[in-house]
C-alpha cells in the first residue's frame, strides 16, 4: 500500500474523490480507491497474508469439520472439563481486553478528557470487534450454537449469573453498534444517523459503563458456581467479581496501546497526522490509568488472599505459579510503566501493555482452564480446538484490519464544502465549519 | 375287660392322637418351596426347605421369631423373647415383594404403631439370610448357583456385549 | 449553553438507562431460600450392602434406552479401569447415567462399592446456573431436565458439585445433557420405584420418602453400632440431597468430598446478584454527576480543542 501511495495513488478519506472530483462509489471506497487488480496485488505482496492464508487453508476446514460432526471432533469432549479454549481463550479473555469502548468512551465523553479523541474510536472499535468475536468463539463452542437466542426470547432463566452475561452482552453490543456507526455512517454518507447517535452519545455512554461494569464482574461470578473447583487463590466467594472487573480495566487501555502500536507500525499510511502525532501523548495518558489500575488490582488481590488466609497456599507450586502471574502480569508492568511514565519513553509503555495483556489472558485461562479442577487431573486442550482458536482469532484480525483501511477510525472524514452547507442550512443556530479531530462522536452544535 | 386292657388301649389311643397332631405339626413346614416371585430375568428357586432344617440350627435362625422358638439376637430379644408363633411364618408375609411401591410404602406411612421401619423387601430378605449363611458354611453364593439366567436375563446384562473400536466415554 | 441542549441530554440518558434497567430488571430476585418439598422422594445408598453387581447399571441401561455398553454388565472388570493417568475412576456421562466404583480400602476385608448418579439436591446447583431454566426440581423429589431449550452452555457440568451431568458431544446437531433422571418419566410420577432400585438384590438402595429416610438412616446407624460412620451423607450437604448414603468407611475414602459445606451453590452468587440492581440505581446518577462536573460552566464548552491536562486525574472510568 505504501507503494501505491508513493505511486500517487489516492486514499478515500472524502466522500467526493479530489483528483476527479467525481464521490467515490461504494465499490471503489471498498476496495481502498484501488483498482481491482491493484486492490488484489498489494493483497498479495503482504506477507502477514500469506501467514493468514496457511491458518485459514487449516483453519476454516476445521470449523466446518466441528459444525458437520459436532464437538466431539475438535475437542476432548470431557464432562469434567466442559469448557476448553475456545472459551477459556475467545470469551473469558477477549472481554475483558475489549473492556477499552467503556474506558475510552467514559474517557472523552463523561470526563470530558478531549485530548484522548485522537484514539477513542478505535478503542470503541476495538470493544466492539470484540465482543462481537467473543460471540463468535461462544458460537463455535455451544453445543446448540442455533438456539443463542433462547434465553432472550423462549426460555428464561433470570437468577443464573449467565442470563446476565447473555442480556448484557446483547444490549453492549447494541450500543457499541451504535457507537462506532458515527464513523460507518460518515463513510457511507449518511449524516442524519450520525447527528440521531450524537445526541444520544452521553446516554449511550453510561449504559455502556452499567452493562460493562456488570457483565465483565458476572463472567467473574461464573465461577463462584465452583467453589471446589477453582484453586483458592484464584477464587475468591466475596470478590470473584470485583477481580474480573478490576482486571478489565487495565486489559482495556493496555489493548488500545496494543492495538495502536501494530497501527502505527504497520498501517501507517491509512492514520492522519492528528492520529499519529497524538499517538505518544495518548500512549502515556492511557499507561498512567493503567497502572493505576493495575496497583488497584494488586492490592485487591493480596486482600482476597488475607481475606481467606490461604497465605499457605502460595508456598505450594499452584502458589508459585501464582506469584508468578502476579509477578509477570501485574508487577513487571507497573514497573515498566512507571519508567515509562517518568522518562517519558512511550516503547517501554507499549511493552508494559502488551506484558498486560499477555498476563491477563493468563489469568483468564488460569481461572477457567488451568487451575480449574486443581483437585483432577490436568487437561490439555484437543489440538483441533487451538487450530479453531487461532483461526477464529485470525478472521477477527482480518475484519479489524478490513474496517480499519476503510472507516475513518484512524483518520478524520474531510467534510465536502457542499455538505457542510447543507448542514448549516439544516441547523437554526451557526455551526462550526471546522474539522472536529480524528475520532469526535460529534460535531458541536447548540 | 382287666386293667391290662384297658392301659393297652389308652396307650393306643394317647399314641395315635399325638402321631395325628404331631403329623399335622409337621404337615406344615414344606419340604419344598418354589420361589418364583420374582422370575423375569433368573430362573425360580427350587428351595429344599426339608434338607435346611435338618441342618441342626432351629427355626429361628431364618424364620427370626416367627416360630415362636424364641430369638438369640440381641436385638430381637428385648421385645420377642417368648413371641408366639405369628399367623403366617413365611419369608413373604412380612418382607413385601413391592416394597418400594406408592401402595405399600403409604400403607406403612399409615401404620404409624409398626416399630419396624427398615424391612427389607422379599428380595433383599432372601439374599441376606440365604446369601449371609452360606458364605459362613461354604454354600453357593454366585448368582448362577442358585437360580439360572433367563434368555431375557442374558440379554438384560448384555452378555453379548463387544468392546467396541472407541474408547468408553465420558473423560 | 455549550453542547447538546439539558433536555435533549437528559432525555438521551433516560432513554439509556431504562433500556439497560429494562435488560437488568428481566432478573426476579426471590429473597430468602427454598426449603424443599416435603414430601418428595429419595434413595438411602448403604454402601456396606452393595456387593458390585452392577445390576443397577443394567437396569438404568434397559429403562432409559442407553446404547449397549462394551462389556457385559455382570464384567467386574470395569472396575479395574481408571482414565487420565490413573487418576480417575468411572463417572456418569451420555451413555451410562449411573456407574459403580470398587474402593479397596485398607481397613475393610472386603472391597466397598459406590454407586454414582446425580444426587437430586434440594437446591440443585444445575438448575440455578442454567439461563434457560432447562432443569426442574419436581415435586416428586427429581431433578429433571428439558431438552428442548437447551442452549448447550454446559454451565450446569460447571456448576456440579459433585461433576454428574454428561453431554452427548458426539452429537453434531441434537447434542444434549444426559444424567439420572431419578426414572421421573416412566416410573416415579407412576408411584413406582426408580429401575436401579427395584432390580438392586441386596437392597442397597432404599427408596421412599426424603424425610423418612433420614429417619431410617439413623436408625441403621444407631441399631448397628461400630457397622457405620456416624453421618448420613447427603442430610445437609450443599442444602441437602435427595439421594443419600451410608458408608462404613469415612467418606473422603469411597470417593466423597468430604467438607463441600452445607450451603446450596445458588447462596455463593447471591451477593453478586444482589448487587446489580445497585449498579443499575447509582450507576446512571454518578456517572452523569461526573460528566456535569466534568464540563466547563463558562459556556465555552469543552468540545472542540485540546485541552491541556496537568493534574494527574484518572483516565479511566471508576
Amino acid at each position: 500500500m505504501k507503494h501505491l501511495l508513493e505511486c500517487g495513488v489516492k486514499l478515500v478519506d472524502s466522500q467526493v474523490n479530489e483528483k476527479t472530483d467525481q464521490p467515490w462509489t461504494l465499490k471503489r471506497k471498498l476496495f481502498l480507491g484501488l483498482t481491482p487488480g491493484q486492490y488484489l496485488g498489494q493483497a498479495l505482496r503482504n506477507p502477514f497474508n500469506w501467514i493468514l492464508g496457511i491458518i485459514f487453508a487449516i483453519g476454516l476446514p476445521m470449523i466446518a469439520y466441528r459444525f458437520l460432526f459436532g464437538l466431539s471432533a475438535v475437542t476432548h469432549s470431557s464432562n469434567d472439563y466442559p469448557w476448553g479454549l475456545l472459551l477459556g481463550f475467545g470469551l473469558f479473555a477477549m472481554v475483558p481486553l475489549s473492556a477499552s469502548g467503556f474506558m475510552l468512551g467514559t474517557t472523552v465523553e463523561i470526563f470530558g478528557r478531549h485530548d484522548f479523541e485522537p484514539i477513542e474510536r478505535l478503542a470503541l472499535l476495538n470493544g466492539l470487534l470484540g465482543y462481537f468475536f467473543a460471540v463468535v468463539f461462544l458460537l463455535c463452542d455451544l453445543g446448540q450454537p442455533w438456539r443463542l437466542p433462547y434465553p432472550m426470547a423462549v426460555a428464561f432463566g433470570p437468577a443464573a449469573v449467565l442470563f446476565l452475561v447473555a442480556w448484557h452482552v446483547a444490549t453492549y453490543l447494541s450500543v457499541q453498534i451504535a457507537e462506532v456507526s458515527v464513523a460507518f455512517f460518515e463513510w457511507i454518507g449518511w449524516l442524519g444517523g450520525k447527528r440521531f447517535i450524537r445526541r444520544i452519545a452521553i446516554g449511550l455512554t453510561v449504559s455502556g459503563i452499567i452493562l460493562s461494569t456488570l457483565h465483565q464482574g458476572a463472567l467473574g461470578a461464573l465461577f463462584l458456581y465452583a467453589p471446589g473447583k477453582v484453586h483458592p487463590l484464584w477464587y475468591s466467594a466475596p470478590f470473584q467479581w470485583i477481580f474480573f472487573f478490576c482486571s478489565s480495566i487495565p486489559a482495556g487501555l493496555c489493548m488500545v496501546i496494543a492495538v495502536s502500536t501494530i497501527v502505527k507500525k504497520t498501517m501507517a499510511w491509512r492514520c492522519d497526522s492528528n492520529f499519529i502525532d497524538s499517538l505518544d501523548r495518548c500512549t502515556l495518558g492511557i499507561a498512567k490509568g493503567a497502572s493505576m489500575a493495575l496497583i488497584t488490582y494488586l492490592a485487591i488481590k493480596l486482600i482476597g488472599v488475607a481475606h481467606d488466609n490461604e497465605w499457605g497456599y502460595l508456598a505450594t507450586g499452584w502458589g508459585l505459579w501464582f506469584l508468578l502471574e502476579i509477578a509477570v502480569a501485574v508487577v513487571l508492568p507497573l514497573c515498566l510503566f512507571a519508567y515509562a511514565i517518568h522518562n517519558q519513553r512511550v516503547g517501554v509503555a507499549r511493552l508494559g501493555a502488551f506484558i498486560t495483556i499477555f498476563g491477563i489472558v493468563l489469568n483468564r485461562l488460569n481461572t477457567s482452564l488451568i487451575t480449574f479442577n486443581w483437585n483432577l487431573y490436568q487437561e490439555i486442550p484437543h489440538i483441533f480446538e487451538v487450530i479453531m482458536t487461532v483461526t477464529v482469532f485470525c478472521i477477527y484480525i482480518v475484519v479489524y484490519r478490513f474496517i480499519l483501511y476503510r472507516l475513518p477510525i484512524l483518520f478524520a472524514w474531510k467534510e465536502q464544502p457542499q455538505e457542510a452547507l447543507a448542514a448549516e442550512a439544516a441547523k437554526p443556530a451557526p455551526v462550526r465549519t471546522t474539522v472536529s479531530p480524528a475520532g469526535a462522536m460529534y460535531r458541536k452544535i447548540d | 375287660m382287666s386293667a391290662k386292657q384297658i392301659l393297652t388301649t389308652l396307650m393306643t389311643v394317647f399314641t395315635f392322637v399325638m402321631a395325628v397332631t404331631m403329623a399335622q405339626a409337621f404337615d406344615d413346614m414344606p419340604d419344598q418351596v418354589s420361589i418364583d416371585v420374582m422370575t423375569q430375568y433368573f430362573d425360580g428357586v427350587e428351595f429344599d426347605h426339608e434338607m435346611h432344617t435338618e441342618l441342626g440350627e432351629d427355626c429361628s435362625a431364618c424364620h427370626h421369631h416367627a416360630t415362636g422358638t424364641g430369638t438369640t439376637d440381641d436385638r430381637c430379644v428385648r421385645c420377642h423373647a417368648e413371641s408366639d408363633e405369628t399367623a403366617e411364618v413365611g419369608c413373604s408375609d412380612c418382607h413385601a415383594v413391592d416394597t418400594f411401591s406408592a401402595e405399600h410404602i403409604n400403607r406403612k406411612a399409615a401404620d404409624v404403631y409398626q416399630f419396624h421401619i427398615d424391612t427389607p423387601g422379599l428380595k433383599a430378605a432372601y439374599h441376606w439370610n440365604c446369601i449371609g449363611c452360606h458364605e459362613q458354611m461354604d454354600g453357593p453364593i454366585g448368582c448362577q448357583d442358585c437360580h439360572a439366567r433367563t434368555p431375557e436375563g442374558d440379554a438384560f446384562y448384555h452378555a453379548d456385549a463387544q468392546a467396541s473400536a472407541t474408547e468408553e466415554g465420558g473423560h | 449553553m455549550s453542547g447538546i441542549s439539558r433536555r435533549r441530554f437528559l432525555a438521551a440518558s433516560v432513554a439509556g438507562c431504562a433500556a439497560t434497567t429494562l435488560a437488568g430488571s428481566k432478573k426476579a430476585l426471590a429473597a430468602g431460600s427454598f426449603s424443599g418439598y416435603p414430601d418428595g422422594m429419595g434413595v438411602l445408598v448403604d454402601l456396606t450392602r452393595c456387593i458390585g453387581c452392577r445390576s443397577c447399571e443394567a437396569a438404568c441401561n434397559k429403562e432409559q434406552n442407553l446404547p449397549a455398553p462394551n462389556k457385559p454388565f455382570d464384567d467386574k472388570s470395569v472396575f479395574d479401569e481408571t482414565f487420565h493417568g490413573g487418576k480417575q475412576k468411572r463417572r456418569p456421562d451420555e451413555n451410562a447415567y449411573t456407574v459403580v466404583n470398587r474402593y479397596d480400602v485398607e481397613s475393610e476385608n472386603k472391597p466397598l462399592y459406590r454407586k454414582v448418579q446425580c444426587n437430586h439436591c434440594a437446591e440443585p446447583a444445575c438448575l440455578s446456573s442454567c439461563f434457560v431454566n432447562a432443569y426442574t426440581k419436581t415435586p416428586e423429589g427429581a431433578v429433571v431436565y428439558n431438552s428442548k431449550v437447551c442452549v448447550g452452555c454446559r454451565n450446569c457440568m460447571i456448576a456440579c458439585p459433585f461433576n454428574i451431568p454428561g453431554y452427548s458431544y458426539s452429537s453434531a446437531f441434537d447434542p444434549v445433557v444426559k444424567k439420572c433422571i431419578f426414572c421421573h418419566e416412566t416410573r416415579l410420577k407412576n408411584g413406582l420405584p426408580p429401575a436401579c432400585v427395584e432390580i438392586c438384590p441386596q437392597e442397597a438402595l432404599t427408596f421412599g420418602k426424603r424425610k423418612e429416610l433420614i429417619k431410617i438412616g439413623h436408625q441403621r446407624i444407631q441399631t448397628h453400632p461400630g457397622r457405620y460412620v456416624n453421618h448420613l451423607y447427603g442430610e445437609k450437604e450443599l442444602g441437602g440431597t435427595h439421594w443419600m448414603y451410608l458408608s462404613s468407611v469415612p467418606f473422603e475414602e469411597v470417593g466423597f468430598d468430604p467438607n463441600p459445606g452445607n450451603e446450596p451453590i445458588i447462596n455463593n452468587v447471591k451477593d453478586f446478584l444482589s448487587t446489580v440492581p445497585m449498579v443499575l440505581a447509582i450507576w446512571p446518577a454518578m456517572f452523569t454527576g461526573f460528566h456535569l462536573l466534568a464540563k466547563k460552566q463558562d459556556g465555552h464548552g469543552d468540545h472542540e480543542h485540546d485541552v491541556e491536562e496537568h493534574h494527574d486525574e484518572e483516565g479511566g472510568a471508576q
